[in-house]
């Protein structure tokens, strides 16, 4: 026993123990440090973003950047509800994008139930090959899908950018559904059996309810792939059917000019209904991309 | 013969045939020809342009169809557009795709490109006679036929703050490369951030080394062949680096942050096409700035040198096919006759090609626009590079060559040696 130790007054079994102070302040310190370091990658460029959009256009450039706007102005939001074309993209974005995540997940949640549940020759291979087919440069599909589209005779139509988007998004959600329903006990499959359900009853009435968060995550990335996509909807859209990505660039971006603060402040209106859509249902989307990732 | 598909084979198989759908066609493209002008009766094309989406020139270029429109009975024009940066791209693949029909704007410097893919007409018959002015009507040229009807030409030049030089006791317009570096110097010791040149560093606009070469006495390409790396190449990036070194010169500029720097009045010099202008004056503070700048002739290696410049501008061409006729008497009207070309210029700030256009009083009593062309326009070329369809790879290599020396990577010699036998691989 060391001096110091010797020195401690010993509490009396009466007196509750004296409670053990613990160096809490460096580590608190630590953690907001880092949570501060993660906060401005993370909400920086949006803060750019909105500044932009709010700073006077002779002052956007100005030099040294001012991070808080002396004058704000909301001209350049208004300038985007007097471009009715903005609406039509916005409108586009959603009809592709809604329906990409609706077929992706009906064609996914019967393809990741086939490779999770089921066991048959070949299996293997096809989910290697499903997943292969993520690996090609989509710039060169993008050429052999131009050139296909225009001989069937459907490229500007939404049907050339859903069939792509809906190609490229499936080998992932496929997997990710598929480690979906590996979670799933076989033993809620046979049981279903027993009590005499058919395949069609096992998967509709038992399998999807309880796979709802994976659905859900499944159908918000392929929602984002329709959304954030430029190269696809460029090309293969024309103007009448071209979503967001290739509008905001059509309209912003010029030979001599990019319009900065009308840039940023369509981007800022128009990814409000997206970030209000992930807000409601981000619950789902955490416990779908998780429950997959320990089998279990 | 029995053979056993494994589920290996197959998939190599598979990945065998993928590979064969993406490769290109070996057919040889259609020769260019005139046929394309015969009058089918057509009366309905799409005008693709990237102009059609652009602040300063949607309006005029909705005029201009609306005008052609009204006096031509039964023309119906569509406008298709896309974003000038993928819009090669664009093009490319719509020509691969049988699609591109009608008119097309085209930047100068893509012309062979699109020539290349056979399926543009020769307007030869149609510019016969007319008043284009002869370093315009020849950036329309390719390989001997005349693919394009010039729309708007100018160059890209050395563009002024007088009000800087002033500030910094450079009274009189630099001519010589000396003198040019001794303004700067001046400049540099204003203080106060600013920027002596904004000449571009950054990678995707070092092109610009292209016309420096040229005041240095390097030809680029020589009887078919790239000969950078040659002494006055050299001598040119020697120069360069010196000022980059002294920092006359700052990193990672590209157009974009040299217009930002000449709107905020950050920078003496900086180099634009003529365009660039009102891009620059309508983001700047300084409600005056456009009186402030001056173009000025690229300054020479000796005095008495020809200042060189590189080329720029647009052209009109027309798709061989269904309707080329109605569209090659569109951009024949539109590039030619006062009523369209002055208004062009009134509403955009960009030169018309002919003659009389460019002596009508509207263009006259501009004087940044007179200047423009009388110093940059005046002794413009198009780039050596442009004749090749690779020219976008060519300039690319050159690029990457040109910003290892910037950063110290490899000397001057080295770097444009390697440009050299690099982009000569590219065109063998």
């Amino acid at each position: 026993m060391t001096v110091q130790e010797l020195a401690r007054p010993t509490p009396t079994p009466t007196e509750p123990p004296a409670p053990v102070r613990k160096p809490r302040r460096p580590r608190t310190l630590g953690a907001a440090a880092v949570v501060a370091i993660i906060g401005v990658f993370a909400f920086g460029p949006v803060y750019w973003v909105l500044v932009t959009a709010l700073t006077p256009t002779h002052d956007v450039f100005r030099f040294p950047p001012h991070f808080i706007p002396d004058r704000i102005t909301f001209e350049h939001f208004g300038s985007i509800f007097e471009s009715p074309r903005l609406l039509k993209y916005l409108l586009n974005s959603m009809i592709v994008s809604l329906i990409t995540a609706v077929l992706t997940v009906i064609v996914s949640a019967y393809t990741g139930y086939s490779f999770a549940k089921f066991r048959y020759r070949g299996r293997r291979s096809l989910m290697y090959l499903v997943l292969a087919s993520q690996m090609f440069p989509q710039a060169l599909l993008l050429i052999t899908l131009y050139l296909v589209f225009s001989q069937v005779g459907l490229l500007n139509s939404y049907l050339a950018l859903i069939l792509s988007f809906t190609t490229f998004t499936l080998p992932l959600c496929v997997w990710m559904l598929k480690g979906f329903f590996d979670t799933i006990p076989d033993e809620l499959i046979e049981a279903a059996k027993v009590d005499g359900a058919g395949q069609g009853a096992i998967i509709h009435r038992i399998l999807l309810p309880v796979s709802l968060p994976g659905l859900v995550a499944t159908g918000l990335f392929a929602f984002i792939r329709g959304w954030n996509d430029f190269i696809f909807a460029l090309t293969l859209a024309g103007p009448d059917k071209q979503t967001l990505p290739p509008g905001l660039v059509n309209t912003y971006l010029g030979e001599f000019e990019t319009a900065w603060p009308e840039l940023m402040a369509a981007s800022l209106v128009v990814s409000l209904p997206v970030v209000i859509g992930f807000t409601v249902l981000q619950r789902y989307l955490v416990a779908g991309l998780t429950s997959g990732a320990v089998k279990g | 013969m029995n053979v056993r598909l494994t589920r290996r084979s197959a998939l190599g198989l598979f990945g065998l045939s993928t590979l064969a759908a993406c490769a290109p066609s070996t057919s040889a493209p259609t020769p260019a020809g005139t046929e394309g002008l015969k009058d089918d009766g057509v009366k309905e094309f799409p005008l693709t342009s990237w102009s059609y989406n652009e602040a300063v020139t949607k309006q005029p270029m909705t005029d201009a169809i609306a005008k052609y429109t009204a006096a031509n009975a039964g023309v119906k024009i569509t406008t298709p557009s896309y974003p000038y940066n993928d819009y090669l791209n664009q093009l490319l693949l719509q020509v691969q795709g049988g699609q591109l029909a009608g008119a097309v704007q085209l930047d100068v410097a893509w012309l062979a490109t699109l020539a290349a893919t056979g399926k543009l007409v020769d307007l030869k018959s149609v510019a016969t006679g007319l008043d284009y002015a002869p370093a315009a009507l020849a950036l329309g040229q390719s390989g001997g036929a005349q693919y394009g009807l010039p729309w708007t030409f100018a160059g890209i030049g050395l563009i002024s703050n007088q009000e800087l030089l002033t500030k910094a006791g450079v009274t009189s317009t630099p001519k010589t490369v000396a003198e040019f570096e001794a303004a700067l110097t001046a400049v540099k010791g204003l203080g106060g951030g600013i920027v002596p040149w904004a000449g571009m560093t950054k990678v995707d606009q070092l092109k610009d080394i292209i016309p420096w070469m040229w005041e240095f006495g390097s030809p680029i390409v020589q009887d078919g062949k790239i000969v950078i790396g040659d002494d006055g190449s050299v001598e040119a990036l020697t120069w360069y680096k010196k000022l980059y070194d002294q920092k006359l010169i700052a990193p990672d500029v590209n157009r974009v942050d040299a217009r930002a720097l000449m709107s905020q009045g950050k920078t003496a010099f900086y180099e634009d096409a003529i365009g660039g202008k009102a891009t620059v004056t309508k983001s700047s503070p300084d409600k005056d700035l456009g009186t402030k700048m001056v173009p000025v002739a690229r300054p020479v290696k000796n005095a008495g040198d020809k200042p060189r410049h590189l080329a720029w501008g647009q052209v009109i061409a027309v798709m061989n096919g269904s309707g080329a006729a109605a569209a090659a008497n569109f951009a024949k009207t539109v590039t030619t006759e006062q009523g369209y070309t002055i208004d062009w210029f009134t509403k955009t700030g960009l030169p018309p090609t002919t003659n009389a256009g460019l002596a009508d009083s509207a263009v006259k009593n501009d004087k940044f626009a007179t200047d423009f062309t009388a110093q940059i326009g005046a002794n413009s070329s198009a780039s050596p590079f442009w004749i090749y369809p690779q020219f976008s790879q060519m300039e690319k290599v050159l690029a990457e060559e040109v910003q290892s020396i910037l950063i110290g990577k490899k000397s001057p010699k080295d770097a444009l040696s390697s440009a050299r036998d690099r982009m000569n691989a590219l065109i063998k």
